[in-house]
């Protein structure tokens, strides 16, 4: 999903400044000892595992919701104005979530359950989640009959074509990048040269590439491997852009949309107006609703203000609700303790898996036995807390999230579930059998008022297990910046990552494939497995997601708990309200918020 | 009169000037980098290269700012978003948008919400404070005194939301705050602001109350006043044309700092209210290290102090007939 480390920050970043400026360091939130429970509800909602539906599947229109009505108003309230509404500048969650109710692409999630938590990849715009027949290096897709654009031109073969070439163009710039380098077989940004000026300038993808043979067929040619590609392809930054109705950098403004709404109008930084697409055709659609007849978005609302109006209840706040604001810090322990509240509330888990990394590159650190002594010293308590609670944070086991495909939630190695505080005697022991009793430990933390506070406490349970700690502050501005260097100083440090689609695809490679160390890397930890390399290289190439996803997650046990090379700490949470009119309210773990495709009024 | 008037507006395109240089050297001197929050999650020195050529920050810091003045002053054609005429601020690197465009699209928020404040605490504040100095050592001249003291201790983000609460979310008594067109809907551009203007307007008019109180205190003691008094001219009189005229001077000076820098954007009030005017949009400038919109923001809220300033320099001479402009 979308924001990765850099992205988390800059929106952490801008959250935890929000919540300075209104409410100070009013931060509660409640760490009852309700764990137990939580637990057992949070393994239940588990995302199970996800599979590539074929026709069937992929047939409109989507099963109704029960007890959906049609018409009405409903009335958002978003903290931040869209910066980007063209699909290929697409990547942040809040512009992704508003993108569920306009863009179309070749494929995307159906919702198989009515809670949010079960899913299956179908096609959307294609008949099906894409046919491969030499283990995913040749896709094939065919488009469905009666898909159009907004102003009712039908989408073809030739508007898919131009989605993609133009992802090439200098000006996209912020969107995803997996489709553009699994065509040119590219690492970082040397996708480019495959077609510098996208389709502007009359070149085109060569048909060893990308092959349009008619009007309904696409044929998307790699030189390796990518079992993937269903999954990328329903990500927003791949939805259908229109040939015809591209005005390239101000498509950002005003796109031709394919989806159930339509822009009425958008005065950005203020407002926005979706109005139903009466081209958009329920019969090709598995997937959306078109229940509520408007949308009205305003923007500035911060946490604060919509947990506010959104409790009060009242006038048109009654029909109210935020794909993406959560309930604030300081009200949420209240909402969630009044049942009344409560039943208007939903809550799910946001993608970012937070991770104590271990410095592999020092010499101190090249001991097992040592990292073991950390990963059981280190108290996770005071990052749950920091962070709200555990209705904001949830105790790690794993690497694994639980909304992505293949989650053990039993996995839990180093006991932290059931001693958050940390096992120092446990770690003592091992210190002293290492001979490294008051051994020296850089801790680089982040200067947010949250890593002020749990770095503290943090260093303190590594001090009680026999560490000399020493905490390092970090500008929270240069963060990723610092830790990414190769010949950093600190020993440990924090960071957080979020699965860009519902497989451990995107989280084990990128972080701990050993052959991508490099400055401004994302292997923080700087490890170099050979088992985890080839563990990563032998489960790419897997055509069958739930095999894959088993296998990703005997990887994810083979780092935490062999390699130890990282302490997961927790994955983030979060609770949304709405107002007592909204029907069809369910927090749906792939969007990571509210799922706005189902909602409709009372 | 005009000679005074175009020596300081030279003064002014002076400040900016300088302004405009410090705001660029401490946007390159911050060790952040606005590719980093464009760039995704894997992120790479190709695609931070990539964006940084895009965006022309490859280029020179002296180059750039020489490109920004250019712009500025002439406008631009070379944007790939689309021509940029003078005032040319650029694009906004995280919406895209020209930014002189976003400027006076969010002008009218603040504006509404500056002048009715505005009127609100001149009104009440100076009514308050003229009423403590006719009525010095009361009662009325105690709670004034004691209740401007209070009130400006206060903070707005600590009223708002306390306003928000009580007024509109309990009692329902007033409209949720939204700035609405005035051209489109009068009646709901009030509503939408009244709370906002009563906030904004308590913590300015508890200031303004002491300040006219002290000021008229201190014009009733000079000589002119006494005189005027001993020459047999009636309380009243004394006390409007002559006290009140001369403790005027501070309250304007004053005054036109406040209108300034409220014009630049009330960051807090807009923030807590949720208004999309300038404060908002500084803060948004910052938080995604958008250099055009930064410097837009900026140098558009000090012309609105300098320009203030020289007004209320101007207004000297109509208010004081001492005060010759030359």
């Amino acid at each position: 999903m979308s924001r990765g480390g850099r992205h988390a920050y800059g929106a952490l970043s801008v959250l935890a400044a929000g919540a300075l400026v209104l409410t100070g360091c009013s931060k509660g939130g409640s760490d009852s000892g309700t764990d137990g429970k939580k637990d057992q509800e949070n393994a239940k909602r588990q995302q199970a595992s996800i599979k590539f539906g074929g026709a069937a599947d992929s047939t409109g229109p989507a099963a109704p919701v029960p007890g959906a009505k049609t018409g009405g108003t409903m009335e958002v309230l978003q903290r931040d104005s869209y910066a980007h509404l063209d699909p290929g500048q697409i990547y942040v969650s809040d512009q992704m979530s508003v993108a569920q109710l306009l863009h179309r692409g070749l494929t995307g999630y159906k919702a198989t359950t009515d809670d949010g938590s079960g899913h299956e990849v179908v096609g959307d715009l294609a008949t099906d989640s894409g046919t491969t027949t030499d283990g995913g290096k040749t896709w094939k897709y065919t488009l469905k009959d009666g898909i159009k654009f907004q102003d009712g031109t039908p989408i073809t073969s030739k508007d898919i074509r131009h989605s993609v070439e133009r992802l090439f163009a200098p000006f996209i710039n912020q969107g995803p990048t997996y489709l553009q380098q699994w065509l040119a077989n590219a690492s970082g940004a040397a996708y480019r040269k495959l077609l510098p000026d996208g389709p502007y300038k009359g070149k085109h993808l060569p048909s060893s590439v990308l092959e349009t043979p008619d009007d309904k067929t696409i044929v998307f040619h790699f030189k390796s491997p990518h079992p993937d590609l269903p999954y990328a392809l329903a990500m927003s930054g791949y939805a259908v852009v229109s040939e015809k109705g591209d005005t390239k950098q101000r498509y950002d403004k005003a796109p031709v949309v394919s989806g159930p709404y339509k822009i009425q109008s958008f005065k950005s930084g203020k407002s926005m107006v979706l109005v139903k697409n009466p081209s958009w055709d329920a019969k090709t659609d598995p997937i959306r609703h078109q229940y509520v007849d408007q949308f009205n978005i305003t923007f500035n609302q911060q946490y604060e203000t919509s947990t506010k109006a959104l409790l009060a209840d009242s006038g048109a706040d009654q029909t109210g609700l935020s794909f993406n604001n959560q309930v604030d810090a300081g009200n949420l322990s209240q909402v969630l303790k009044d049942p009344k509240m409560k039943s208007r509330t939903v809550s799910g888990y946001q993608p970012y898996v937070g991770q104590m990394n271990i410095n592999m590159s020092h010499p101190a650190m090249k001991d097992k036995t040592v990292r073991e002594a950390i990963a059981y010293a280190l108290p996770v308590t005071p990052f749950v807390r920091a962070y709200g609670g555990t209705d904001a944070m949830e105790v790690a086991g794993g690497l694994i999230s639980p909304t992505v495909s293949g989650y053990d939630p039993s996995f839990d190695p180093w006991g932290k579930k059931k001693k958050p505080a940390g096992d120092p005697d446990k770690a003592r022991e091992l210190l002293k059998k290492a001979g490294k009793l008051n051994m020296k430990l850089t801790f680089g933390y982040i200067n947010t008022p949250e890593g002020q506070q749990y770095s503290t406490a943090m260093a303190a349970g590594l001090k009680k297990a026999g560490f000399d700690v020493q905490r390092q502050e970090i500008p929270s501005e240069t963060y990723y910046d610092q830790v990414s260097k190769l010949n950093n100083n600190y020993d440990i440090f924090h960071t957080a990552w979020g699965a860009d689609w519902p497989s451990a695809s995107t989280v084990l490679p990128p972080l701990y494939d050993g052959r991508v160390i490099a400055d401004g890397a994302q292997n923080y930890s700087q490890v170099n497995d050979p088992k985890i390399n080839s563990e990563i290289d032998r489960i790419n190439k897997i055509t069958d997601p739930v095999k894959s996803a088993a296998e990703w997650e005997k990887l994810d046990q083979y780092i935490v708990k062999d390699v130890v090379n990282v302490v997961p700490t927790g994955y983030y949470k979060q609770t949304q309200i709405a107002g007592s009119k909204v029907g069809g309210l369910v927090y749906d773990d792939v969007i990571g918020g509210v799922d706005p495709r189902r909602l409709f009024i009372k | 009169m005009l000679r005074f008037l175009v020596r300081r507006f030279i003064g002014a395109v002076v400040i900016l000037f300088l302004l405009s240089i410090v705001t660029f050297l401490l946007f390159f001197g911050v060790p952040r980098d606005p590719a980093l929050l464009m760039c995704g999650k894997t992120c790479n020195p190709d695609s931070i290269a990539n964006i940084h050529h895009v965006l022309g920050l490859d280029k020179p810091i002296t180059e750039q700012y020489w490109i920004f003045l250019h712009n500025l002053v002439l406008g631009s054609n070379q944007f790939a978003q689309g021509p940029c005429p003078a005032p040319c601020f650029g694009y906004s690197y995280h919406t895209n948008e020209q930014v002189w465009g976003t400027l006076m699209d969010r002008l009218p928020t603040t504006v509404s919400l500056t002048l009715g404040a505005a009127v609100c605490f001149l009104i009440v504040g100076l009514g308050t404070g003229l009423l403590a100095a006719w009525r010095r050592g009361t009662l009325i001249d105690k709670t004034a005194t004691a209740g401007a003291m209070v009130i400006s201790s206060l903070q707005i983000y600590f009223l708002g939301p306390l306003a928000l609460a009580i007024l509109v979310y309990q009692t329902h008594w007033f409209d949720k705050p939204a700035y609405n067109d005035f051209t489109q809907d009068p009646a709901s551009w009030f509503t939408g602001l009244i709370i906002p203007w009563v906030i904004l307007s308590t913590i300015f008019a508890a200031q303004y109350t002491r300040m006219a109180r002290s000021s008229m205190i201190e014009q009733l003691q000079e000589e002119h006043v006494r005189t005027a008094r001993a020459k047999g001219m009636s309380r009243g009189y004394v006390f409007f044309r002559y006290a009140w005229r001369g403790s005027l001077i501070p309250i304007v000076t004053i005054f036109g700092i406040d209108l300034g820098s409220l014009f630049g954007g009330a960051i807090i009030t807009e923030y807590t209210f949720g208004l999309p005017g300038l404060g908002n949009l500084a803060v948004q400038s910052v938080f995604f290290s958008d250099l055009p919109l930064l410097l837009g923001v900026m140098l558009f809220s000090a012309s609105m102090i300098l320009l203030f300033n020289i007004i209320v320099d101007a207004a000297y001479a109509f208010i004081d007939p001492r005060v010759r402009l030359s």
